[in-house]
């Protein structure tokens, strides 16, 4: 009897090793997985384009060859110009600036008016900074310039004087205008 | 081996060093886009009038190069007796280079008449006008009237367009042959008359 149980503890205690030894493979502790797509992150635009300006005259005519064109007292010519904007971001927004350089007025400054450039958007005053509209990559900003030559310009003053509008710019900057995005100043 | 990860990981320290003193001197920058153009040049016109005798055939610019007003000599044709008269005019005619409507009107002041060579003729002298559309009717003797001290005014006379101004200078019919024992006969005169252009307002509401 005893050797039986023995026998058996023997055995019970031989599997057990056996078990522990067999471990030819390894224990190993839950673990599971699953996968995944974060996407694509893709970035937006900025751009701005002008088209040709064109003048125009008091009444709306088109005048097509502004160097031959000859202004008299009473004249007022406008100069327009659309510009084609780009803005695509979720936190996109800019600002849009016109500036001018180079003109050189060989008229007598009391005889002309001259306005702009302006910008405006929909016949409004543009308001920065532009941001992107949903939907819609681009709108149309519009450029004004005017010259006036006053019909108080008496005798023969200013006859065959030139004005050189010189230079227009057209810049648009991208601003942070949102939570979330780094301001754009030096790091050590 | 050792060697060789001390140099690898010198060369990543002295990379992020570079990197960092660039990023020092450097700045960041959000987007931007530009775009110019070139509005040209805005000329005014020429304030030409172009004066033409009607018998000599004569021409020049009511101002000259220097600014400064013509003088045009319309040589009447003919000699003066009592009661009889004698013919001349001038064409104006608008010369602008305007690129737009350009309108002007031409007056002719009240005529001035001095005697020459201390004669006494002028008193005897009349000076008549009028405004034609063509040089032929200047001989005519008809629609001739006095200009008083608001001057006689053409019609309007467009880009391109041309009025005519026709003078009758006439003796009258009673002029003695002599004044202070002195024959008119061979005295003369002259006559002056001043023009000056106008631009029409072309706006309504502007001018």
């Amino acid at each position: 009897m005893k050797n039986s149980t023995l026998i058996k503890g023997t055995a019970a205690i031989a599997v057990g090793a056996a078990l522990l030894l067999g471990g030819g493979g390894t224990l190993a502790a839950w673990n599971a997985a699953d996968a995944a797509a974060p996407g694509t992150i893709s970035s937006g635009d900025l751009n701005v384009k002008a088209s040709t300006g064109k003048w125009i005259d008091r009444a709306g005519n088109v005048i097509n060859n502004i160097g031959a064109y000859r202004v008299v007292p009473g004249d007022k010519l406008t100069y327009t110009q659309d510009l084609t904007v780009t803005l695509i971001g979720d936190k996109m927004a800019a600002n849009i600036v016109v500036s001018g350089a180079n003109a050189a007025n060989n008229f007598t400054p009391a005889n002309v008016i001259i306005t702009g450039p302006a910008l405006k958007v929909g016949g409004a005053v543009v308001a920065n900074p532009l941001t992107a509209i949903s939907g819609t990559s681009t709108r149309t900003v519009t450029a004004t310039t005017s010259f006036e030559f006053k019909a108080t310009t008496s005798d023969r003053n200013d006859v065959n004087t030139s004005y050189n509008l010189g230079d227009v710019s057209y810049t648009l900057t991208q601003v942070v205008s949102a939570p979330g995005l780094a301001d754009p100043t030096p790091q050590p | 081996m050792r060697t060789k990860r001390r140099l690898q990981a010198a060369a990543l320290t002295a990379l992020a060093v570079v990197l960092g003193l660039f990023t020092v001197q450097g700045t960041y920058a959000l987007w931007s886009a530009a775009a110019s153009a070139s509005p040209g040049t805005i000329t005014s016109a020429s304030f030409d009038m172009a004066l033409q005798a009607v018998n000599t055939g004569a021409t020049t610019n009511m101002t000259l190069s220097d600014g400064k007003p013509a003088t045009l000599t319309l040589s009447p044709t003919g000699t003066l007796g009592p009661g009889t008269s004698v013919y001349g005019g001038m064409v104006v005619s608008n010369n602008t280079n305007a690129g737009g409507q350009f309108n002007t009107a031409i007056t002719a002041s009240q005529p001035s008449v001095a005697n020459l060579n201390g004669g006494a003729l002028a008193t005897y002298i009349i000076v008549k006008a009028k405004v034609a559309a063509s040089p032929s009717e200047c001989s005519t003797a008809t629609a001739y009237t006095a200009i008083d001290t608001a001057g006689l005014v053409s019609p309007t006379v467009a880009k391109a367009g041309s009025t005519v101004f026709c003078f009758q200078v006439s003796l009258m019919s009673g002029t003695p042959s002599t004044v202070n024992g002195q024959p008119l006969k061979g005295q003369a005169v002259t006559i002056q008359t001043t023009l000056s252009a106008r631009q029409l307002c072309g706006v309504p509401n502007v001018c």
